[in-house]
Order: structure tokens, then sequence, then C-alpha cells
């Protein structure tokens, strides 16, 4: 039997951190072999705005998985990451009953018309209205079909993640009087997004399973013929999700807190990833410490890391919860310092704050967990394991997280929506994933080393800690920035997040003439007089010009370097903010110039480097060496294939 | 004619190359000219896309940021490259078939003198060049064959190979998927070597033809596996210098103008001594040839149209 968890569900227990509108009761038994939940649910939610209510709209995220037909299935074409779902591993929520107030509401219950034929939003018409302030209880009695994991929830074999598996209420926002529902059907590219809470959850599971849960453990019951019954406590919380398998083992460890509090880190694998156990409770302990002291201190005593069979990680994996996180990065090719458990952990983990903590609107503002997260990622990583060994230290290669990312998503304005995009609105996954998390990624570092790295940092942190539990907006990250940085960024905002094709930064043209004074034909009549050469030689100087131009929509200033044939350099600035989409230098020196260097510091995280850094004159040696070494592997070749 | 021993092919090795190390140095030449026209052809490629941009020197340099933004700026270099090193390749295949013929007429009659010697190579790599082609294309088969085996195995362990978490669980259905493959290639192409030594030494006297020489050199080889690991032990040397060299080679990248000479004359001394060892080999493959059963005389009827 597990142990009880001995410390309340907030960290030195203490009053509600977050206005507590949706809190849940559920019973919940699980049957491993068909792979079903029977469920029965109490939620108790608040009308905490200034407008009456006189329906209720909830997730059936599990619907998603009923067809063919939904949005879900439509919109990701069967195909999520790399895991394909399967002919026969459907899965959907059927509401057996709902009842308000003692009613019997279930021939009411209906899906929502505009979204049809997807049944992921159900709308309960109240037989009356609910006033400001007023408080109802919706009982459900429901049974959830698990699908076989392809897109974060589902079963493998006996191994059960259980995610979005409830009927879950919307969110009321808007202005105050105004508001209106937000309950988004279930796309692709859309995650989750709900109201913060107390969750009191009862799980009936064999005895032989090993169980993972957002929140404490409260109880644990055997309740004979070989079943037990677990209970879990979360407050504050906006979600709850579970795990259930029978080979799981728990590798345990403490984080230790700025506030001096501690965490409990579990992490849940099975014995052939023992070797990676380790290194994720490793990344876990760690950003934990680092997030608590870089925004607000984590709030919950503990943190489930589960580390999915290797089966189901395509599936399951990468997933973010309350209190509870899936992993993934498990592979014979993930040697100790090819750092992608690790990053796929801190990730995750990451997420409880941009996503557990702040709890922005997944489905219309994805970009402010995912890139947000990213970006901090990128930065904690590099306090864990090396500034230039963040995401590879391995057989002689290094490479920092974030620069890796950026080079290995490409440039920036290859995509036709910008970062500020509806999740559901993307053209397609690739471009919400190069938007929502690098492009994001990109900005925020660009403006991090334009306006310096402790300022920038300092500003997310007063952001993390206005925000926690209140699911701030763009809007309220930008003016958070602003204020905090006193500068008005909107010329940076703007173009960044509102408009497409990035930032487009090159050298169109740099060259040296010898110097000398006028020469030509001057003066008129009389006076006219014709100096050549003769008269006027080269002085010795040179005079130079370099222009850059900068054709995309996002325009930032501008740092230069001129190296020069005598060993010398000069630093220039193109302060663009956008009135302008080329810039010309003229300079006059001792020698010429030959090389140009747009942006020496790499500071402009948000364009392609490679054409940055120009040599004048050509130089072969590299081009050589690899030439050299493709002569060296054909002649290998042709020894295979012949003497 | 007595039975030859795995040692008897094996000291024939050294002995060819000894004797005939001109004839060697000749065809490792044209090997290496061809290599090098290769590298220029590439460096000319590249310098047109990264001469002025020092990222790419970065990246020739051992930076993986670097080297992933060269990749994907200069994608159409890079393909122009594979083409480059694939038509190399292409361009030595063909050329193999006169030098190879070449080097086994030299092996087969054992000339004496420098004159002797080149005549003989050359009429020898002449006169079997495009029977030696013609086996080529009677090869293909085989190695349709190979590729399916290789692609069945590898489906039937794909699984394992995906979910293996470490090394001894990957390295098991590696085996598997390319053991059977590797095999079935080792064993085609010492048929094919023996086919094609059996074309020299038989081409005066008996004119053999392609398909039923290939044929029957499938059935000698079964039966002599002395040849499968004669031509194995080469394999394995060939394989051990590349690893020596690759080991010797890690953490010295050989900067500047004079590593690149060090570079260039190390490469080339490994693959001189990659093709000494397949020279000898081709030595012990002519040496047991000759005690093969004779084939059929080639019979020719001639027809008188009057009668």
């Amino acid at each position: 039997m597990p142990k009880i968890d001995g410390s309340p569900a907030l960290r030195g227990g203490g009053a509600a951190r977050s206005p507590r509108i949706a809190n849940y009761k559920i019973e919940a038994r699980l049957d491993p072999v068909r792979h079903q939940i029977t469920a029965s649910e109490i939620l108790t939610w608040t009308n905490a705005g200034q407008s009456e209510v006189d329906t209720l709209p909830f997730h059936l995220y599990l619907n998603g998985f009923k067809n063919d037909q939904s949005l879900f299935m439509r919109s990701s074409h069967g195909v999520a990451r790399e895991a394909h779902a399967t002919d026969t591993g459907w899965g959907y929520v059927q509401i057996e009953s709902v009842h308000v107030a003692g009613v019997d509401l279930t021939a009411k219950l209906h899906p929502l018309a505009s979204a049809a034929p997807d049944e992921t939003v159900v709308e309960l018409p109240l037989g009356q209205p609910l006033a400001p302030g007023a408080t109802v209880e919706v009982a459900f009695k429901f049974t959830a079909q698990l699908p076989e994991v392809f897109a974060r929830t589902g079963y493998k074999g006996d191994f059960h993640m259980i995610g979005q598996w409830f009927p879950k209420i919307g969110v009321r926002v808007g202005p105050p009087g105004a508001e209106r529902w937000e309950c988004q059907p279930f796309h692709i590219n859309t995650e989750f997004f709900a109201d913060f809470g107390t969750y009191d959850v009862a799980l009936t599971v064999p005895n032989t399973y090993t169980v993972a849960a957002t929140g404490v453990l409260t109880n644990a019951v055997d309740a004979g013929r070989g079943i037990r019954t677990l209970t879990y406590h979360a407050e504050d919380v906006h979600d709850f999700a579970w795990m259930a398998d029978p080979f799981m083992e728990v590798m345990s460890g403490q984080a230790k807190l700025v506030d001096e509090g501690t965490v409990e880190v579990r992490v849940y694998y099975r014995a052939e990833q023992r070797e990676f156990a380790r290194r994720h409770l490793e990344a876990a302990i760690g950003t934990i410490e680092k997030f608590s002291a870089m925004f607000v201190p984590y709030p919950w005593p503990i943190m489930s890391v589960i580390d999915p069979p290797v089966d189901a990680v395509a599936g399951a994996g990468g997933m973010e919860y309350p209190t509870l996180v899936t992993t993934a990065g498990d592979s014979v090719f993930a040697r100790p310092g090819v750092r992608l458990p690790e990053y796929v952990t801190v990730h995750e983990v990451g997420h409880n704050w941009f996503q557990g903590l702040l709890a922005s609107n997944e489905a219309e503002e994805a970009w402010l967990d995912e890139g947000v997260n990213e970006w901090a990622d990128a930065r904690v990583m590099a306090e864990l394991y090396g500034q230039r060994t963040s995401m590879l230290d391995w057989g002689g290669w290094q490479a920092e997280l974030g620069a890796l990312r950026r080079a290995v998503d490409g440039g920036t304005g290859d995509s036709p929506s910008p970062i500020a995009t509806a999740a559901y609105a993307f053209v397609d996954s690739t471009a919400y994933g190069e938007e929502t998390y690098v492009a994001t990624m990109r900005a925020l570092q660009t403006l991090e080393r334009a306006v310096g790295s402790q300022r920038f940092a300092a500003a997310m942190k007063t952001y993390a800690k206005t925000f926690a539990f209140h699911h701030p907006t763009g809007r309220d990250l930008f003016a958070t920035l602003g204020s905090e940085l006193g500068q008005d960024l909107t010329w940076f905002f703007g173009p960044v997040f509102h408009e497409v094709g990035g930032l487009a930064l090159k050298l169109r043209h740099a060259d040296c003439k010898p110097a000398h004074a006028p020469r030509g034909v001057f003066g008129d009549g009389s006076a006219r007089k014709t100096v050549t050469e003769l008269e006027a030689p080269d002085s010795g100087t040179w005079a130079c010009e370099v222009v850059v131009q900068n054709t995309g929509p996002i325009h930032v200033p501008v740092d230069l370097e001129l190296k020069f044939a005598d060993g010398s350099s000069q630093r220039l600035r193109w302060d663009d903010r956008g009135t302008s989409t080329w810039e010309r230098f003229a300079i006059e020196r001792s020698s010429r110039i030959v090389e140009v260097w747009l942006d020496p510091e790499n500071k402009i995280a948000l364009d392609n480097p490679i054409l940055h850094h120009y040599r004048l004159d050509g130089e072969g040696a590299a081009a050589l060496r690899t030439g050299a070494w493709f002569g060296s592997f054909a002649q290998t070749l042709m020894q295979i294939v012949g003497p | 004619m007595p039975r030859l021993g795995l040692g008897d092919l094996i000291g024939a090795g050294p002995r060819a190359v000894s004797r005939y190390t001109g004839t060697l140095l000749t065809v490792f030449v044209t090997q290496s000219i061809i290599a090098a026209g290769c590298m220029i052809a590439v460096a000319l490629v590249l310098a047109q896309a990264f001469s002025h941009l020092p990222m790419f020197d970065e990246a020739v340099d051992g930076d993986l940021v670097a080297l992933v933004y060269c990749l994907r700026y200069g994608k159409p270099s890079l393909v122009a490259t594979g083409g480059i090193v694939f038509g190399a390749i292409v361009l030595w295949q063909l050329a193999s078939w006169f030098l190879v013929g070449g080097l086994n007429g030299v092996l087969a009659q054992r000339p004496e003198g420098r004159g002797e010697t080149a005549r003989c190579f050359g009429a020898s790599g002449a006169t079997t060049y495009l029977t030696y082609a013609r086996l080529a294309m009677c090869s293909l088969p085989g190695w349709v064959v190979v590729l399916f085996v290789f692609g069945t195995c590898t489906t039937l362990v794909s699984n394992r190979i995906t979910y293996a978490l470490t090394i001894p669980e990957l390295l098991g259905p590696l085996v598997i998927a390319a053991l059977p493959a590797l095999l079935l290639l080792h064993f085609l192409w010492t048929v094919s070597d023996y086919a094609r030594a059996e074309l020299t030494l038989r081409h005066d006297t008996h004119d053999p033809g392609v398909v039923a020489t290939y044929l029957r050199t499938l059935a000698y080889v079964i039966r002599r596996p002395v040849t499968l690991v004669h031509g194995a032990l080469g394999w394995l040397v060939f394989a051990l210098v590349t690893a020596a060299y690759a080991y010797l080679a890690q953490g010295h990248p050989m900067y500047g103008a004079e590593g690149a000479v060090t570079l260039f004359v190390a490469r080339q001394g490994v693959s001189l001594l990659r093709m000494a060892t397949r020279v000898g080999i081709l030595a012990g493959q002519i040496e047991l040839g000759r005690t093969r059963p004779l084939p059929p005389r080639r019979v020719e009827i001639k027809v008188d149209p009057k009668s």
C-alpha cells in the first residue's frame, strides 16, 4: 500500500492562493482490461463574473478520439508528433446522467451545435440563470473510454496515462458585466484552459497497480477483492491527471527552495529505464529550484514525473499537468551529455509555472505558455549544465540549447502566421510549433539581450508574481515588461508578435576605394579648371562605404563591427526602429575593410545569423579542407566497390 | 593441380604486391586522381557558397550550431557535393573494369619487366573490359536480393531498434538487421571476383560465356568455403586499417596548410595500404582460380551457305 503524503496540498498550508471557481469531487474506478473508467463527479462552480449565466459548457476532450469526424482527428489527420491513431483504439466520454440541484437535466445536455459533428464541447442549459456570485452544483455520472494513446491520454498495454478524462467546465472571460464563455472544441493545436479550484479524487484500481496523480495522497484503503482506493487532494490547480501502471518503480528526491521549503520529487519509471530515471530526477529537482528562484516559489509540496514506457512515449510523453508531468527522450542515443531527456523534463516541469501557476489561455495565446517557457528553459539549462554545453557535451561536440534550437528550427519569417495567432488558427502544426515555441523564444531572447539580461529577468519575475493564479494575457506581459523596463516597447512587440515575415538583416554592399581630393572639371568659362590624377593623387587612405538592409517587418537596433586589413576594428550602430529599411555608413580609414559583422554579440536571436558575418575577400581554406574530407570519403567508397 | 589452402592464398598476396608494385601504384594513382578531382570539385562548389561566410569556417572547425546553419543554408551545395561524390564513384566503377582486368591479367600471366608488364596490363584490361561490364550487369539481380534481405531483416527488428535504451539492446537488432545482408553481399562479391578471375584466366583458351561463368562460379564458391574465408580476411584488414586511422586521427583536427598536407599524406597512406590488401586478395584469387576445373570450350560451328 502506498504511503500517505503527510504534507498539506499547498506547501506550508495556508489560505487559498487562487480564486477557487471550479471545485471537483470525483470517484473513479479503472477497468484496466477494457481501459475504461466509470466515475461520478460533483462540480461546484461559482459565477465569479458580473453577468448572469444560463448555460454551462463542458469540455469532453476524450470525444476528440471518438471517430474521424471530430475536430481533433480532422485537424491532426490521426497523427500527433510522431504517434499515430489506431483503427481499434478509439476513445470517448459517455455522460450517463447529469443533475443540477437534484434535477435530472440529462436530456437537456447537447453538443455544441456550431461545432458539429465534433462532440468535445457540450452545453447544459440551466433551469434558472445563475446570478453573479452564486454557486451551482452539477453532478455527473460518466464512463470514460480511454483511447490507445497517441496524443497525450490513453493506454498502451498495461500503461494508462489519464488526462482530460472528466467533464470539465469552461472559463468565463471578458470585461466585468460582459463576460462570455471560453470553451473551445478540441483541436490538434489547442491545449487546455480552466479555472483554479480544489480537487478531491478517489481512484479505485487493482492493488497491483502503481498510481501517480495530481496533488497529495490523503488516504489509501484496501477495498478487498484485489482492488484498492487511493484518494488525492489538490488545491489551487486547474486540472487533475493520473497514471496507473503495474510495473512502475519510483525514485525520489527533494528540491530545496529559496524560502527554505522543500518539494518532494518522484520519478515513475519501468525497470529498463532506471538509468534515465536518475537523470530525470536531477533535472526535475534543478528545474524546481531554479524556476522558484527566477519566478515564484513552487507552491505545491510534490512533483511527479512519469517516464512512460518506450512503446507509449511517442503518444504519452512530453506533457504537463499541475504537479505531474510526463517526460521523454530516453534512448540509446541519449548518452550522458546528450541532454534530450533532461531538456524534456526541464520543459515540462517548467510548464508548472506558465501553464500551472499563471494558466494563460492556451487556445488563444499558446505562445504565452510554450514560448515563454522555452525562453526560461534555455536559461535554466544553461545554469544547470553550463552555458556552452547546456544541450550537448559529448564526443567533443558541444551546443547551447537556445542556439541549437534556433539553428535546427530554421529561419524566422517562414511561417504565414505571426506569433500571436490563436492556436487553432495556424495553417498547420508546423507553423504552430515554429511560432509558438521557437519564434517566441527568439523574440524574448532578442529583447533580453537588447535591454540586459538581469533587468529582463527581473521584469519577468514581476510578471510572474503579479499574475500567478490570474490567467494573464499577452497584453499583461507586454504592459509589465514596458513598465518594468521603463520604456515604450510597442515598436518591438507590435511587429514581432503581430506581423509575418520576421527580420531579414543582411549586408547589401561594402567596398573601399582609394581616397583622393576631388578630380574632374571645375568652374565655368575662364575659371574652368581640370583636376587630374596628377594634381589630386591618392591620399593613401581609403574611402569605404557599407550599406546594411533589413527588408523584414521587424526592426531592431543593430551593432556593426568592421574589421580592417591592418587588424584594427570599428564599431557602428544602426538604431533601426522601423523608420527605414536600409542604412549607409561612410568611413575613411588608413586601410580597407576586410570583414563586416552585423550583430557581433549575437543579440538578435530573431534572424538567421549565417549572413550576418561577411568576408569581403573570399577565403577557400575551409572549403578545401572539406573537399579533402569528401575526397577521402569518396576514395574509401571506391575501394569498397572496386580495388 | 595441388589443392591450395588458406595459407597459400594469403602468401600469394605479399609476393604479388612486391613483384608488381608499379602496377599497384598505377591503379592507386588513377584512383587518387579521381579522388583528387572529387576533392577539387567539392571545394569549388563549397567555396562558391561559403568563401565569404566565416560561419562556414567555424562549422568546419567543429562548431555544431554553425554546422547546422550551414547545412540549412547550403542545401543546394550539399546536393551538388553528393552528386560529385556519386559521380566519382561511378567513374571509378567504369574505370575499374579496365584496371581490374589489367591487374588480373598481370597476376595471371606473370610478365617480366616493366615494358612487358605494361603491355600485358593494357591488353588484358582492354580485352576483358566489356566482359567485366557484362558480368556487372549479370550481378545486378544479386544486389536486389541483398537489398530485399536487408529491408526484410530491418523491418523484423525495427521496433527493437526504435525502443533500444542501451548499447547491447541496440547492437543485437542491428546485427540481425545487417548481418544476413552483409554475408550475402560478401558471398556475391566473392563470386564476382572469382568470375572475373576465371574470365581473365580462360579468355584466350576457352572464351567462356559471362552468365555461364557466373553460375559455375556460384557453385564453385559454395563448394570451396576457403574462398569466402580468404575474402573475409581481406575485408577484416580493410576495416582494421580504417578503424586504426580513425582512432589515431581523433583529437588531431589538423588545422592550417601544414595540417592539410599532413592529413593528405596520412589519408593517402591509409588508402594505399588498403589497396595493397585488395591486390593481395586478388592475387590469391587468381592462384586459386588456376586450380579450378576448366570450363567447357566454346565451339564455333561454321555453316557453309552453299550446302
